[in-house]
């Protein structure tokens, strides 16, 4: 029996060698280990640089971070045992059942900007660009930029040209996910000047399948681009759902009790500036 | 709908109850419940919103998994001891797992998880016939056990009725709220289990009767939030009358009817000297 044989490891100059000689022997299999972005078959874009680094390798180890991390979940989570004796979400349950409308977002100071991600094709190698500031006064938020739709020369992209703010999804002590119960209202209201081209509105509620992730609900905004603010009041009811940008046969209602997110995007035919106040 | 369909999957809801009533031999009782499983899915996705699959794909799996734990233990007893009788389970690890498994299926803790989200992805009706009728096979089973351990039996019922309670502290969506009820009965019921099952079957009929008025009620009203009964006086004054006894009933306050179970439960429990 050569079983010894076949279990002797070969030696590590003889290996550093066949590395070396990589090219004359195209038929031995790599010694490294392969990177995540390999072994996971991820998509990588024309153009988009190569992930070289493992995800553990991309964070910063930090003791007092990590300690300022934990004081802010426990302390999150100690709020949550004590919300829960006041009454839902934190709020008296007469103030629950009475209330006609509530303030979600509004803008006022540079902490309300930290809950909106500003974002443009730039991220697939288009030309937008997007931008979130504070009004003149600090009671308003400015949105702006220029929509490109000049398609990124990746030999896949057809089409391209869009800019969207998206509200952050509020996450619970270590970093659970929490929603928006708008299961009261049934109609969103903005105020809004815009630049008089059509913008839409996308809700996102959360889903359990995979399948479901792109699932978003949109509905329109016409702006009208004058100096007068507009009072914009949109039934949820008028939402229509979609996946992935297509509009789907099958339409539900938005179920209201899990609310995730809210999204303006704009899109154009052309090279324009944009602005949302 | 279809009638057809409909008559023929609330048939089979009930064949599979029945079987597993019916049934002294573990792997027939196995078949009831499967049925049972099997014929509420399509009545719970009929619908086909997102959320009611959703909830679908998880009961399935829930129940499936405790199904299969269930066959599991019932083979393993059937090994251990050489025969395949319900009421004849007597070694520790297939009670335990038999246990669990059923605990599983009706949603006590903390094997709850899946039964708040699965309600609220669900129609009144559908969540009524989940809250009552899904409950009767394996209590029918349970009712048979031979308890092995009484310790996992008062952990299970006490977890169940603490975890209940808070649950549906600050819940604003009144079937998440029923959901928390029924895992708080559940508790009650499996509190007194070993010392007087006859209780637990009474308990058990008196929570299907209020759980079933409060359902109808909230069908009536079109109601799954806390805010719309507020506004029914409107539409049914009468009923909107009546609904806080309903409600006050299941929460079991005296001198209502939901007092009665927990009262005879509690002393039948005074008269064990657990302590």
């Amino acid at each position: 029996m050569s079983l010894p044989r076949i279990t002797h490891l070969p030696s590590g100059r003889l290996l550093s060698t066949i590395l070396h000689h990589q090219p004359l022997l195209p038929s031995i299999i790599p010694l490294t280990v392969p990177k995540r972005a390999v072994i996971q078959g991820e998509y990588r874009r024309p153009g988009q640089p190569k992930k070289t680094k493992f995800a553990w390798q991309k964070i910063n180890f930090n003791f007092s971070k990590g300690l300022e991390g934990i004081k802010k979940h426990f302390t999150l989570l100690k709020k949550e045992f004590t919300d829960r004796w006041v009454g839902p979400e934190g709020k008296p349950i007469v103030e629950h059942m009475l209330e006609q409308n509530r303030v979600v977002w509004e803008f006022r100071g540079p902490e309300s900007l930290r809950e909106w991600t500003v974002s443009s094709d730039r991220e697939i190698g288009g030309h937008s660009e997007a931008y979130l500031k504070l009004g003149r006064n600090n009671n308003t938020c400015f949105l702006y930029g220029t929509l490109s739709s000049t398609p990124p020369r990746d030999g896949e992209t057809r089409y391209s040209g869009y800019c969207t703010m998206r509200s952050k999804q509020p996450l619970a002590s270590f970093d659970r996910k929490k929603h928006h119960d708008w299961s009261s209202f049934n109609t969103l209201q903005l105020r809004v000047r815009g630049d008089g081209r059509p913008w839409m509105i996308n809700v996102s509620a959360e889903t359990y399948f995979s399948h479901q992730k792109d699932d978003i609900y949109c509905y329109f905004l016409y702006t009208r681009g004058g100096p007068y603010w507009q009072d914009v009041k949109i039934p949820f009811s008028k939402f229509f759902l979609t996946h992935r940008g297509r509009v789907q046969d099958d339409q539900h209602p938005v179920w209201l009790d899990k609310v995730v997110q809210r999204k303006i995007p704009s899109q154009s035919d052309d090279k324009t500036d944009v602005s949302l106040p | 709908m279809n009638p057809y369909i409909l008559a023929i999957l609330l048939f089979g809801l009930g064949l599979g109850t029945t079987i597993t009533f019916a049934s002294s031999h573990w792997l027939l009782a196995w078949m009831g419940l499967e049925m049972n499983t099997l014929a509420i899915i399509p009545l719970m996705t009929q619908h086909h919103h997102p959320r009611a699959v959703e909830a679908t794909t998880k009961y399935f799996l829930t129940q499936a998994t405790a199904a299969a734990t269930l066959l599991f233990a019932s083979v393993t007893n059937a090994w251990l001891t050489g025969q395949w009788e319900i009421q004849q389970i007597t070694h520790p690890l297939p009670s335990t797992m038999i246990t669990l498994a059923l605990a599983l299926k009706i949603g006590l803790a903390p094997l709850h998880a899946w039964l708040p989200e699965v309600l609220q992805g669900l129609d009144l009706t559908t969540g009524l016939i989940l809250s009552t009728w899904q409950k009767l096979a394996p209590f029918a089973l349970i009712l048979q056990l031979q308890p092995s351990s009484s310790t996992l039996l008062i952990i299970l019922g006490l977890t169940s009725t603490l975890i209940g309670g808070w649950g549906g502290l600050t819940q604003t969506q009144l079937r998440k709220i029923l959901a928390y009820s029924s895992i708080a009965h559940l508790g009650w019921m499996f509190l007194v289990l070993q010392f007087s099952p006859s209780i637990t079957l009474l308990t058990l009929l008196t929570y299907f009767i209020m759980t079933f008025s409060t359902f109808l009620v909230f069908k009536l009203n079109e109601s799954t939030n806390i805010n719309t009964p507020a506004t029914s006086w409107a539409k049914a004054p009468a009923l909107t009358a009546l609904m806080p006894l309903i409600l006050l009933s299941l929460g079991g306050l005296p001198p209502l009817t939901g007092f009665m179970p927990k009262w005879l439960i509690l002393q039948e429990l005074t008269k064990q000297g657990l302590a």
